[in-house]
């Protein structure tokens, strides 16, 4: 017997959206380019933590040693600066091979500098860090237990900062934009559902004298806001799914993208998490727009 | 069933619409409800359907104070009793038999007992033939009748009716009360809140007749106003 209340409950729910046709469709484009726009930045976000992350496995500093330092010496510090918290990895450069390098980038005038007999090259570790956030930290233990033997450390400390800052901005920008598209909705479908209800005053009057709950009364266009949410973060993951998928193809071939060495998540990587936020978003908004467009009517 | 104990009732904007009202209507009865509009005829309906509260006194429906009801406990107090309107109040959209099964839906009866009573109570409003047909197809008389079955179908111990045949023609009107009247003989207490004169002095049923918020005459047996 409860099943028939229930289905009645959808059911009404369901009529009510094909009966005002113009407020459903006016909503249902607002939620859905809401979706889209935050979909967008979504993706733009989620791809521009990828390239970071990359970049940011690639940062970190190098430590010279003064000329001369022996190689007992190197290795010791070599194996405590890998105990510090943060590195990821630390790499052993040696003079010579700092110095062929350095030919091979002059090409065949390196030639020239086949007579030194003498490296007047440092010895070196490349330092790469898991977490950028202790970059200064470290550096200063690292100089610690050099010592004496330090020649300098040389790093990108400014790169560093401009990544950490470009990537908190994107955040912080993303969450911010979610919360003002979530007010925006739901004022949106709480008009909705107000027109809907206003065009049912009749019966939810008639609805009141025969004895009906509020709950009762209610449901229907709860239902009603769902709908107009799932049906909007339906189309709209469908159409920013085949729009990436159709720009990025293209993109990746382009000459600046293969140039900076980015890859693109692929979509499926974020359809889930998207999925689950549409979702949530839409039937969240549905159920929020609806309840603050009843409480005016149900006060009799 | 229903008591009115120095009620009185003052609108936020100042109106004093009833004063100080005092009456009791017992079960199985029939009263007539009259007074010319604004005489504050329409307050006691809705201070009865729990619409309205009263400022000051006491309401007792069925033996329970109303006065203090909790709001989510009103719909449970309007299950007790049906009402029909001067604007009939039917549903565009549905049909005659939908109209009425509509009331039952919303007390969440079952199909089973929605298929037996629908048709029971179409018979009694002479509308049976006419149960697939939409409101719009039908005339005014026949009109009241679908509102008057949906508010019997439920089963209320009371009928209340608010200007029920204010739209309809002197002969509709009269089957309308004469129907009113077989609901009252078969245990209903029905209240009719009206202008029609001439109804009320052949029906010879009870009488409360207000005048700018006060009680001023209440005949067991009276006429519309017995004192011209």
């Amino acid at each position: 017997m409860k099943y028939n209340v229930i289905s009645y409950l959808i059911g009404e729910g369901i009529r009510n959206v094909f009966k005002n046709k113009k407020s459903t469709i006016s909503a249902l484009t607002v939620m859905f380019l809401c979706m889209v726009i935050f979909g967008i930045f979504f993706i733009l976000s989620e791809n521009i933590s990828n390239i970071m992350n990359t970049v940011e496995e690639a940062q970190g500093f190098s430590v010279f040693f003064n000329l001369g330092t022996s190689q007992e010496r190197i290795s010791d510090v070599g194996e405590q600066i890998k105990t510090l918290e943060g590195i990821k990895n630390i790499e052993f450069i040696s003079g010579e091979e700092s110095l062929n390098e350095y030919k091979e980038g002059l090409g065949e005038r390196g030639s020239a500098l086949n007579g030194m007999e003498e490296n007047f090259l440092p010895d070196a570790y490349k330092v790469t860090l898991s977490d950028l956030s202790l970059n200064e930290q470290i550096q200063q233990k690292v100089t610690e237990i050099v010592g004496d033997d330090l020649e300098e450390i040389v790093s990108g400390d400014d790169e560093i900062a401009i990544i950490m800052n470009i990537g908190k901005g994107i955040r912080i920008f993303t969450l911010v934009l979610l919360m003002i598209l979530i007010l925006f909705a739901i004022v949106i479908i709480s008009n909705t559902i107000k027109l809907s209800v206003h065009a049912r005053r009749k019966e939810i009057s008639i609805m009141k004298y025969v004895g009906a709950t509020n709950s009762f009364i209610r449901w229907p266009f709860i239902v009603e806001g769902m709908i107009i949410g799932i049906v909007a973060a339906l189309i709209a993951v469908l159409i920013v799914g085949l729009g990436y998928n159709a720009i990025i193809p293209g993109l990746s071939e382009s000459n600046i993208v293969q140039k900076l060495e980015i890859t693109f998540v692929s979509f499926n990587d974020m359809f889930n998490l998207l999925m689950i936020v549409y979702f949530v978003l839409g039937i969240g908004i549905g159920i929020i727009g609806s309840s603050i467009s009843m409480k005016k009517y149900l006060e009799v | 069933m229903i008591e009115f104990r120095n009620v009185s009732k003052t609108y936020i904007t100042g109106t004093e619409a009833v004063n100080n009202a005092n009456f009791v209507i017992e079960k199985g009865e029939f009263a007539f409800l009259v007074g010319s509009s604004g005489s504050g005829k329409s307050t006691l309906i809705k201070l009865i359907l729990k619409e309205e509260e009263p400022t000051s006194g006491n309401i007792i429906i069925n033996g329970k104070d109303t006065t203090f009801l909790k709001k989510n406990r009103i719909p449970y107090l309007r299950r007790s009793m049906g009402v029909v309107f001067q604007d009939f109040r039917l549903l565009p959209d549905k049909t005659v038999y939908e109209n009425v099964a509509f009331a039952m839906y919303i007390v969440k009866a079952t199909p089973k007992h929605i298929r037996r009573q629908v048709p029971m109570v179409l018979s009694l409003v002479g509308l049976s033939a006419k149960a697939k047909m939409y409101p719009n197809e039908l005339s005014g008389g026949e009109q009241q009748r679908v509102a008057l079955a949906r508010a019997l179908v439920n089963n209320p111990s009371m009928l209340i009716a608010d200007e029920p045949t204010g739209n309809l023609d002197p002969d509709t009107a009269w089957d309308i009360m004469m129907l009113l009247n077989e609901i009252n003989m078969r245990g209903t207490t029905v209240i009719v809140a009206t202008h029609a004169k001439d109804i009320v002095d052949r029906m010879k049923k009870r009488v409360i007749q207000i005048d700018k918020g006060n009680i001023v005459r209440d005949d067991k047996k009276g006429g519309y106003d017995s004192e011209v």
